[in-house]
Formats: structure tokens, C-alpha cells, sequence
């Protein structure tokens, strides 16, 4: 197993005001997978790629990854091996740095060599050229931007990428460059995916195997086949389902909360 | 229901004539970087049905909706041979007349109900405030017209819910609130821009049942802009796909799987389905010669 | 759209600052500065400002060609005289030519904004960002200690610094210094806090990035122009408060050509000699409003926000 979470637990706040975002979340990815979790917003998903991250430190539970016990205090090198890519590509680059800065910053910080030769042939891996190398973020497209945010993710040659609704903010002829995108990169160098969305559809095109989540917690874990057939256990997956086949007056009547 | 609907333009019987008619509109902007020509000769007709206008970031279909109020920005202009609301001429109404069928007779929702909310006035508040505005009536007939219409959005609670203030309510439920406070001036014309693309799927499909139902007891004109093909399709009557400034192609809703123009087929094929594979998704190729192309795309109108 | 069209029609040094791609780092930083001047350069108000600190420079640079003499001869025998074609713009109590002494003045001025700038930039900017990015007990101790100095008016506080550190003009910019940090200092913690929830500090963290990188590499040079703005803004203040020391005998010591001091000194005259006060009353008026000019038009080419769009 490439990622081995057991007994996931993250809160906020304290005391009486304490939330628990995520509550006992399990999920195993085999090296090489693509894994998707799904939900609505407040649900706990990415949540738990901020703990996986390091972002959040305030987690029971055990994550393990490649075989390492990761606790919720890093070390510098142990960063290396797993990235993220967010949701907004506006939001995720500094306005004030060139894509040369941004991608040769992690070069610097884990000590890498041959920097210059490295970034070119990112730039090139992930579909923009040379020239863009010196471009500033706001020169750049929603989805050059995405791609530039990808190749920071993929410069330290990270084994895990984790991916936080990576195109629910592209329009729809862009999502498909960069799902596409996504998924040649993760043949070509073994990477395995965490992806994080609300798109149903989304997860399913790029994952085989998707959990889905409300209130903090995995209800059910569904296989790319039910997820083309709809045949799934529980209520509430049925429910997001259909929802995501489009707008069905007569199916909506049956819609309810899930608490 | 409640008294409203026998007194709001239900009474009235359905006309063939268009709610609203645009014929060969522009939009144009003058930027520090040069003038930009947002849309490009769009024409089409609105009638007391469920009209979309689908296309990506760039495409006019959100200056194609604010250029119908008159609320393109300071350094735009909008030129049209024709827009037409209800007999009024909309190119030539003066300001005054603008503000007087703004909110009232034609309305419109926005993406997030965070910013079309003001902060520091209780919701209920908000919604009487707008139907005092445009009807002479006494406060308290105000508060009771805004509870009927927050039950109306189905609002559970709307006594307490009245109370509440902006930031005090969730994101499907600020948009409800929003479209109660659009739709208890009975407007005859309803914009949405992008009225769900900020909320969950479910609350989504929610909030497009109560405008469904707007057009459907109230004889209503919906325009509802979006980027989501799918999704329009599944809801509107019929759907003008626009690029560039241009209508590309105008489709009944149900037909969607006989688009013929390049740029609908691309925009669906582009779309990962629940029922596709892994397979690497089509890309859109564009083609500048759609936006020189000789004019079919009148929005249905031959 | 239209910059790709103009580059394609200049040539040598203009087509170089608007390539569509830079070849490398120094040609994108100049690329940068050259639009954000393009776009400064369409606001005629800053310019303006930026004409008159220009020339607020240029005279200091200039002083002892442009004043025509010392500024410090005194000629008790034409003592309070008017403005005349020998003496532009008359003489004082001393009957030094108070044209020259405001060309020296200049000096002095710029004197005091560069000092009081180089020691308030840094300091409101460290504490303000530290105490946002780390929050919790640094947060705490800095931001009471920030609310200290800003609970006290702030010629006060001078006062009781030069009254510590004893009079004269360094002191007078020291004490200016250690009062005028504080709001900068707030005004850094404040956006910190909205830039550490942002997504690209956390991609720097992830990747491994250490505190005082986040720190210097990526916060500190998004609050930079807001503080320049602030300070920009600020600078007629300071100029008064200098005044206003140089007046009480704790700032500029005379016989030093400071325009505050030389208003304070010629009030008495207001009325029958008005050149005296007045002269540097207009030159202090004139300095503020060109730095508060700039101030302006470097907020709306400065602020990241505005200039994401282009």
C-alpha cells in the first residue's frame, strides 16, 4: 500500500465548540492508483489532504505512506515525497514571482541540482514551452496556470500527488487538458493521485476507486463499475448520483438530508 | 399556494408575443488596452419559457444578460437594432424608467448571494425592504408578503430565518433568500447568472425546482446563463450556445445530442461522463473562422 | 491584446520591455516595472506628484548652484525685507535670504524622510508580519507592545524621546521613528493574516518552506507596497511632526534651514511681514501634496489586486 490511513480523526476548536470535521476515515491507495474522495462542501475532503499534507496538525489517527508513519510535525526532506495541487489556479501562484521562481524555490529547499535543465523539462512535461518560463502569473491563462501549479508539484519527483478539486475552477474544454494532463502524468512517472472533488463525474473519469463523504465521515467506498451503473449501497451516494446526471424534476422529490 | 399567485401575472392569459426581443445586440468596452467587443450581434427571443445561454469564461453570455437591465459597466456601450420588454423599448427608456423595471419587472440573481446581500440588515428585512420599494404597502403587509415568500423558496422556519442576518445563513440557503427577494416583486423576466454554480449538487438541483416552478405557475421568462452545458440542458426549454461574443448555434433542450455546430459538439465531447472510461477526453479544438462565420446563429429565429 | 500589437511595431529598448516572452529574470522585473509605469504614467494627478518630488530632489541635489549662497549670511541692515527681484522671496528676522534658506531646507527635508523611512519600514514591517504569521504568543507580546506606542499622541511620545535622547535633528527623526512604526506594523499584521490563508503560502509550506522563507520570500514583499503606499501618504505628517519639534528647540537647531522651524520663528511677523512664515508654509504645503499625489497613483499601480488584471 502506497497510503494507509486508519482511524482518521481531525477537529477543530476546542471544548464546546469543538467541530469534527472528519471522523474515523480509513481508505488504503495501492502505489500507481488514482483515489477519489467525494462530497459535498463541509464534508470533511480536504480536510484530510491538509493532514496528509501537513497543513493541519491537529489529527489521531495513524497516515503511513510508502511505508513511513507520518506524524503530524515534518521534517523538511520527509515533504518531499508528497505535493498538492489546488483548486484555484488564481489564488495558488505568488503574484509576485515568475514561473522560473516559483518552480526553482523547491529546487532550492531541498538542495537539487541542475535547476535550470530541471525546470525546462518540467515546463515541457507538463504542456507549456520555454518561453513561458519568465512569465508572471497574471500573464498566464486559468489553465497555463494550473499547469504551472502541477509542474511545482512535480519538480521535487514526488511519489503521492494530492489533488484538491484541481479543475472546478477551469472552464469545461480546459478541465479536459488538464485531466488529461493528469492522467499521462501519472503513467509516465508512477505517481499515485488522492482527488479530492465535488464532480462525480470528474473523480470517476480519472479514479478507479472513490470514497464518498458527508458530515466527516466515508459512508461508502464505490468501484469505477457502480459508479457507471449506479448500483451503490447507500442512499446518500444514489442521491449525489443522480444529482449528477443533470436536472430531474420528478427524482427530486425524493431528495433529503443526510445527517 | 398563497394569495399571490391569483393577483400576479398567472391571471393573465399566455400570449404568443416574446416577453423580451433582442435583435443584433453588441456590447463593447473600452479598456486601457484597447476596445473590446464583448458581444457581437446577438439576437433571440424570450418568451414565458426556460431559456439558456451556455458558454465558457469570455463568451458575452454574462454581458449579454446585464446588457437586458442596462447594467453593463461605466466603460461599456450597448447597441442593438431591437430590445424590446413587454412593448417598452429598452435602448431608448430613460434612466428613471431603467430603475423602475430593474428588480421589479425584471430581475436578476447573481452567483454568490454573499455579495448581493447587505451585511448589516436582517434578511427578512432585506425582502420587505424590496417589496415596500416597488408597492405601496404597510410594513407589517411588507413582513407578511416576505414570510410567505420565504416559505414560498421553501425555507423551513421562515419566522426564524427572518431574523437571521447574511452571514448567519448557508451558502443553497443565501440563494434562496436571494431569490425570494428577486421574485416577491413579481417580475415578469428573471436573469440568473450563474445561479447554483457556487452551491452542492443537491442544493443545486433545489434551487432550479423553485425557478422551475416560478416559470411553471407564474408564467415567467427565465434566462439562465451558465457554463455548464449538462446542466442546462437537462433543465431549459432551449439553449443558445455562445462564443466569442456570438451565439454559435440555438438548440431545443431535448435535442441536445443532435448539435450540429463544431463548438457544441466539442463542449459536450469535452465533459467526462459517470458512464465513460479512463480514455483520454476529446479537446476542443477552436476554429477562428466561427467567429467570421455568415450570421445563422439568430437565436431560433429565421 | 493591444500590448501584443504595439510590440510587434517598436523596436530596440521598447520592444524588449513589452516581448510577449522574456528570456530571463531581469528582462520580466524590468517588463514589470515598465507596465506599471505605462499604467502610472496614464494617471496625470500622480504624475503630477511625481513631478513635484522629482523637483523636490532635483533642488536638494542642486542646492548650492540653485540658492545662491548660504542661506545662513545674515544682513541685520535688510532685516524682514520683501520680496523683490534681488531677494525672491524676502528676507527673515536675521535678513537671510529666505529663498535660499528654503532651497537648503529642501535637504533637510529629504534628510528626514530618508532617515525616518529606513528605520520604519523595516521594523513595522518585521514585527507586523511575525506577529501575523506566527500569531499565538508572539502575536500577543508584539501587538501589545504596538498598541503602547499607539495609544500615546504621537508628538508626545517624541517629545519624551528627545527628551531622553537630548535635542537635535537625528534625535528629532529617532523619536519621529520609534511613534510612527506602530500603525505600520498593525497594518502589516492585517494583511499577513489574509496572505497565510492563502493557497500559494501553503504550497510553500508543503514544499517545505521554513518560517522565516514564508516570512521574507513571500509575505513580506506582498505588505512592501501597501507599506510604501502608507508611508508615501504618511510623509506630510512626518514633515509637520519634525516641524513641530524644531519649533519647541528640540529638533533642527539653528541656525539649520528647516521649513518648519523657519515657520515657527517667523510667525510673529504673520501680519506685517507675511513672506517670512508663509514662503515655507507653501513649501511644506507643496512637498506634502506632491508625496501625497504619488501616494495615491502608487497605491493603484502597486496593489496586487489591480495589477493581477493586466
Amino acid at each position: 500500500m502506497m497510503i494507509d490511513i486508519k482511524d482518521l480523526c481531525i477537529t477543530f476548536g476546542a471544548g464546546n465548540h469543538q467541530i469534527h470535521a472528519v471522523r474515523n476515515a480509513n481508505l488504503q491507495v495501492a502505489e500507481g492508483d488514482s483515489y477519489g474522495l467525494v462530497g459535498e462542501s463541509g464534508s470533511g475532503k480536504s480536510t484530510i489532504l491538509r493532514a496528509m499534507v501537513g497543513i493541519n496538525a491537529r489529527w489521531t489517527g495513524s497516515i503511513e505512506v510508502d511505508g513511513n508513519t507520518l506524524t503530524p510535525k515534518r521534517t523538511v526532506a520527509s515533504r518531499k515525497h508528497m505535493q498538492m495541487v489546488f483548486q484555484d489556479p488564481y489564488g495558488s501562484l505568488h503574484p509576485r514571482r515568475t514561473v522560473d521562481d516559483t518552480l526553482s524555490e523547491p529546487l532550492v529547499i531541498h538542495k537539487m541540482d541542475k535547476r535550470e535543465d530541471r525546470i525546462i523539462r518540467i515546463l515541457k512535461e507538463v504542456g507549456l514551452g520555454p518561453e513561458f518560463r519568465f512569465r508572471y502569473p497574471h500573464q498566464l491563462s486559468g489553465g497555463q496556470r494550473q499547469r504551472v501549479a502541477i509542474a511545482r508539484a512535480l519538480i521535487l519527483e514526488p511519489r503521492v500527488i494530492l489533488l484538491d478539486e484541481p479543475t472546478s475552477a477551469l472552464d469545461v474544454s480546459v478541465q479536459a487538458e488538464i485531466l488529461n494532463l493528469l492522467s499521462d502524468l501519472r503513467k509516465t512517472h508512477g505517481l499515485t493521485y488522492i482527488m479530492v472533488s465535488h464532480d462525480l463525474a470528474v473523480v470517476g473519469h480519472l479514479c478507479s476507486k472513490i470514497a464518498v463523504m458527508n458530515r466527516g465521515e466515508i459512508i461508502e467506498e464505490i468501484t469505477e463499475e457502480q459508479m457507471r451503473t449506479g448500483e451503490v449501497e447507500h442512499d446518500y451516494t444514489r442521491q449525489l448520483w443522480t444529482a449528477s446526471h443533470g436536472y430531474d424534476r420528478a427524482a427530486l422529490e425524493s431528495f433529503r438530508e443526510f445527517a | 399556494m398563497n394569495e399571490m399567485f391569483t393577483t400576479g401575472l398567472s391571471s393573465e392569459p399566455p400570449t404568443d408575443e416574446p416577453l423580451v426581443s433582442v435583435r443584433d445586440l453588441h456590447v463593447r468596452f473600452s479598456t486601457p488596452k484597447g476596445p473590446v467587443h464583448a458581444v457581437r450581434g446577438v439576437s433571440f427571443d424570450l418568451g414565458r419559457e426556460r431559456l439558456g445561454i451556455v458558454g465558457e469564461s469570455g463568451s458575452g453570455k454574462s454581458q449579454t444578460g446585464r446588457a437586458l437591465l442596462r447594467l453593463t459597466a461605466g466603460n461599456g456601450s450597448i447597441n442593438a437594432r431591437k430590445m424590446v420588454f413587454d412593448g417598452l423599448n429598452l435602448m431608448r427608456a430613460s434612466e428613471k424608467t431603467m430603475r423602475g423595471i430593474r428588480g421589479s419587472r425584471i430581475s436578476m440573481i447573481m452567483q454568490d448571494p454573499k455579495y448581493s446581500l447587505n451585511p448589516v440588515l436582517t434578511v427578512g428585512a432585506q425582502i420587505a425592504e424590496s417589496c415596500r420599494r416597488h408597492e405601496n404597502i404597510s410594513k407589517a403587509d411588507a413582513k407578511k408578503r416576505a414570510l410567505a415568500m420565504l416559505e414560498t423558496v421553501r425555507i423551513r422556519e421562515p419566522e426564524k430565518v427572518y431574523n437571521l442576518y447574511p452571514h448567519q445563513v448557508s451558502g443553497g440557503m443565501g440563494q434562496r433568500i436571494m431569490i425570494a427577494m428577486m421574485l416577491i416583486t413579481n417580475p415578469q423576466v428573471m436573469i440568473a447568472d450563474e445561479p447554483t454554480s457556487a452551491l452542492d449538487v443537491t442544493v443545486q438541483m433545489q434551487v432550479l425546482k423553485l425557478l422551475d416552478d416560478m416559470v411553471r405557475e407564474r408564467g415567467m421568462g427565465l434566462v439562465l446563463i451558465s457554463h455548464d452545458l449538462q446542466l442546462v440542458s437537462s433543465f431549459c426549454d432551449r439553449v443558445l450556445v455562445m462564443y466569442g461574443g456570438r451565439i454559435m448555434e440555438t438548440l431545443d433542450a431535448k435535442n441536445l445530442d443532435q448539435a450540429q455546430h463544431p463548438y457544441t459538439k466539442g463542449l459536450l465531447n469535452c465533459l467526462p461522463r459517470l458512464d465513460g472510461t479512463h480514455d483520454d477526453l476529446p479537446v476542443l479544438k477552436r476554429d477562428p473562422a466561427w467567429l467570421t462565420e455568415p450570421e445563422h446563429a439568430d437565436g431560433g429565429l429565421s | 491584446m493591444m500590448s501584443d500589437t504595439t510590440s510587434r511595431q517598436n523596436t530596440g529598448l521598447i520592444a524588449w520591455l513589452l516581448a510577449d516572452f522574456p528570456q530571463n529574470a531581469f528582462q520580466a522585473k524590468c517588463q514589470r516595472a515598465y507596465i506599471g509605469w505605462l499604467s502610472f504614467k496614464t494617471n496625470p494627478i500622480a504624475m503630477f506628484g511625481l513631478i513635484i518630488v522629482t523637483f523636490l530632489c532635483l533642488v536638494a541635489l542642486f542646492a548650492p548652484w540653485i540658492a545662491g549662497g548660504d542661506g545662513d549670511t545674515q544682513d541685520l541692515a535688510n532685516r524682514l525685507a520683501a520680496p523683490s527681484a534681488e531677494h525672491w522671496f524676502g528676507t527673515d528676522e536675521l535678513g537671510r535670504d529666505v529663498f535660499a534658506r528654503i532651497v537648503w531646507g529642501s535637504r533637510v527635508t529629504l534628510y528626514i524622510i530618508f532617515l525616518v523611512s529606513i528605520i520604519v519600514m523595516p521594523v513595522g514591517l518585521i514585527i507586523g508580519t511575525a506577529s501575523g504569521l506566527f500569531g499565538g504568543v508572539v502575536d500577543k507580546v508584539l501587538m501589545r507592545i504596538t498598541d503602547i506606542f499607539l495609544a500615546f499622541p504621537r508628538l508626545i511620545l517624541a517629545l519624551a524621546f528627545v527628551a531622553v535622547l537630548g535635542p537635535g535633528l537625528e534625535n528629532a527623526v529617532l523619536a519621529i521613528a520609534l511613534t510612527t512604526w506602530s500603525p505600520y506594523a498593525r497594518l502589516a499584521r492585517a494583511e499577513t493574516l489574509t496572505l497565510r490563508s492563502s493557497e500559494y503560502i501553503m504550497a510553500a509550506e508543503i514544499m517545505g518552506a521554513s518560517k522565516a522563507r514564508v516570512l521574507f520570500a513571500h509575505i513580506m514583499p506582498m505588505c512592501m507596497s501597501s507599506t510604501i503606499v502608507r508611508l508615501t501618504l504618511d510623509m506630510a505628517g512626518i514633515i509637520l511632526t519634525a516641524a513641530g519639534l524644531g519649533f519647541l528647540g528640540l529638533g533642527a537647531q539653528p541656525p539649520l534651514a528647516e521649513w518648519g522651524a523657519m515657520i515657527a520663528t517667523g510667525r510673529d511677523f504673520l501680519l506685517d511681514q507675511w513672506w517670512v512664515p508663509t514662503i515655507p508654509g507653501i513649501a511644506i504645503l507643496v512637498v506634502s501634496l506632491g508625496f501625497n499625489l504619488l501616494g495615491d497613483g502608487l497605491r493603484d499601480v502597486l496593489d496586487p489586486r489591480s495589477s493581477g488584471g493586466q
